[in-house]
């Protein structure tokens, strides 16, 4: 009972406070006319749009385009995380660097980007990579190099190999702390993909928004904060959810 | 699995299972360097188990490090069985202070580890008897499927010892096993060792800075001085085997302990009240 309290009535109990307080303060008047709809306004709003004008498909099209930033980003981080981890050289020589370009918002690449990749799909998908890889490849390589040598040395006296050792001691240490470098790529993905849709994008929810403001549609603003807020969410109880059950013997899981 | 560990090729060519020919090793470089191993030098023979004393920060761990191939001596020469060390090898089983099992694998295949690797070599069949040995020997039947983040750590470290024991090894290294765990647990798991090792006739270096430790595992102590470290006295311990919690209060015991107490003390008490 109190887990159903703690995983769903809980954190309902949470949204619901925060939407009956943005009713209160809607109704309230405290607001010039106009300026915040009210939570059921923005709902309905969001029923016309996804009825009239195909919403599902900006939904559709930002997911896809955060599941590409994420698994290419991601995908290129891992190699690079784990070369960094191993070779000490390396990670001193670069660590500084990508910590550069990992300080560096996505959004202040923005003019460049067009001026290299035009305003095409790869422009946005660059840069939400962009955004991924050096989210996750700093993560990964850190969680990685400070595992404890104490498994590595209790698996070389047990007469491991070099390959031994990778595949079934550094792998399985490492990844807890790919899943969080996802976990946190998939966080900067989303923050980072209205940028990426600012770059003439037709559709999708940064598009949208983007849309919507242009006109003064106040509704579908919010709404489609909403649905980039709802989208993220879902993402992340997903993944919280894989990581517990991939990393069961960890003492303390994160989510 | 059932050779006889005790008339193999070592005994009859007298050569010593660990041997230490004054080894030296320091840290640091210049002015600055300080030696800890100030040419340490003593054996252990086949079927002994040999506890090493000493006050802390004298480098017993270090030379635990040494044997077990995670570091190099500045001079002198580490040999096990006759060949000197060059790195870690599954002929000798380390047992670690910290919890060093791996926490992603059950008990079972924590202790099958080794086993499973290419450099032991076993089939399926093999693997599984030792498995199933080393988890009764230990102590551990019933435990098989859990996780490590599951058990006390007097468990693991029975997982930990299960796992050196596993793959057979020449020696068996042990740094201090027990340091972690409470007094009870402690002598608990002190005579669980010794009945299992009775049983397994294994040669085995273990460092502890216990006085009673030592005394009720080893058939020899190597007590070591303060830094610069070398070797202070080695002495038999003549408490008969196999040795019982009645053991711990026989004359012969009770005699040994005040000795090494007295010395351990005195080194305490120069490392303390010396000048700096």
């Amino acid at each position: 009972m109190s887990k159903i309290w703690g995983r769903i009535l809980w954190p309902l109990a949470g949204f619901g406070s925060f939407v009956l307080v943005w009713y209160l303060v809607a109704v309230s008047g405290v607001m010039p006319p106009g300026q915040l709809p009210r939570p059921d306004e923005v709902v309905g709003t969001l029923a016309t749009q996804f009825r009239d004008d195909d919403l599902l498909l900006d939904v559709r099209l930002s997911v896809l385009r955060v599941l590409i930033g994420v698994a290419v980003g991601c995908s290129l981080a891992l190699p690079v995380g784990f070369l960094l981890a191993w070779y000490t050289p390396l990670r001193q020589m670069f660590d500084p660097l990508f910590s550069f370009f990992r300080a560096l918002p996505p959004i202040a690449l923005i003019p460049l980007v067009i001026i290299y990749l035009g305003i095409g799909e790869q422009a946005r998908l660059f840069i939400l990579i962009y955004a991924a890889f050096f989210a996750s490849v700093v993560v990964i390589y850190e969680g990685i190099a400070s595992t404890d040598e104490i498994y590595v040395r209790a698996a070389r006296s047990m007469g491991a190999s070099e390959m031994e050792l990778f595949r079934r001691v550094i792998v399985p240490l490492a990844v807890p702390q790919v899943l969080v470098a996802v976990r946190v790529a998939v966080g900067v993905c989303w923050a980072t993909l209205v940028a990426a849709e600012l770059i003439a994008a037709q559709r999708g929810l940064g598009a949208s928004i983007q849309d919507a403001a242009n006109f003064f549609q106040i509704e579908m603003v919010y709404g489609g904060v909403v649905l980039i807020g709802l989208s993220a969410l879902v993402m992340d109880r997903l993944l919280a959810v894989v990581m517990k059950r991939a990393v069961r013997w960890q003492d303390r899981v994160g989510g | 699995m059932s050779e006889h560990r005790l008339d193999d090729g070592a005994i009859a060519t007298g050569v010593p299972k660990i041997h230490f020919d004054d080894v030296r090793i320091g840290f640091g470089k210049g002015a600055k360097r300080k030696e800890v191993l100030d040419g340490v030098s003593f054996d252990v023979r086949s079927g002994e188990f040999v506890s090493v004393l000493g006050p802390s920060g004298c480098g017993k761990s270090t030379l635990l490090t040494l044997a077990a191939g995670f570091a190099k001596a500045d001079a002198g020469s580490v040999e096990i069985d006759g060949s000197p060390v060059v790195g870690p090898h599954h002929d000798r089983g380390v047992v670690f202070q910290q919890y060093a099992i791996f926490p992603w694998l059950t008990v079972r295949k924590n202790i099958a580890f080794g086993l499973t690797l290419r450099a032991n070599r076993h089939n399926k069949a093999d693997i599984n008897a030792a498995t199933d040995r080393y988890i009764d020997l230990m102590g551990l039947r019933g435990f098989e499927d859990a996780l490590p983040k599951t058990l006390s750590g007097g468990m693991r470290q029975r997982v930990a010892i299960a796992r050196a024991y596993a793959t057979n090894p020449s020696v068996l290294l042990m740094d201090e096993p027990f340091a972690a765990l409470d007094a009870q647990t402690r002598e608990f798991m002190q005579e669980l060792l010794h009945e299992a090792n009775l049983e397994e006739q294994r040669s085995a270096m273990f460092i502890t800075h216990s006085v009673e430790e030592a005394i009720f595992l080893s058939s020899r102590i190597v007590v070591l001085s303060n830094r610069p470290t070398r070797v202070h006295e080695i002495l038999d311990v003549p408490v008969p085997m196999p040795r019982t919690a009645e053991s711990r209060t026989s004359p012969e015991f009770i005699e040994l302990r005040r000795h090494l107490e007295e010395v351990m003390r005195s080194m305490s008490s120069f490392t303390h009240g010396g000048t700096p």
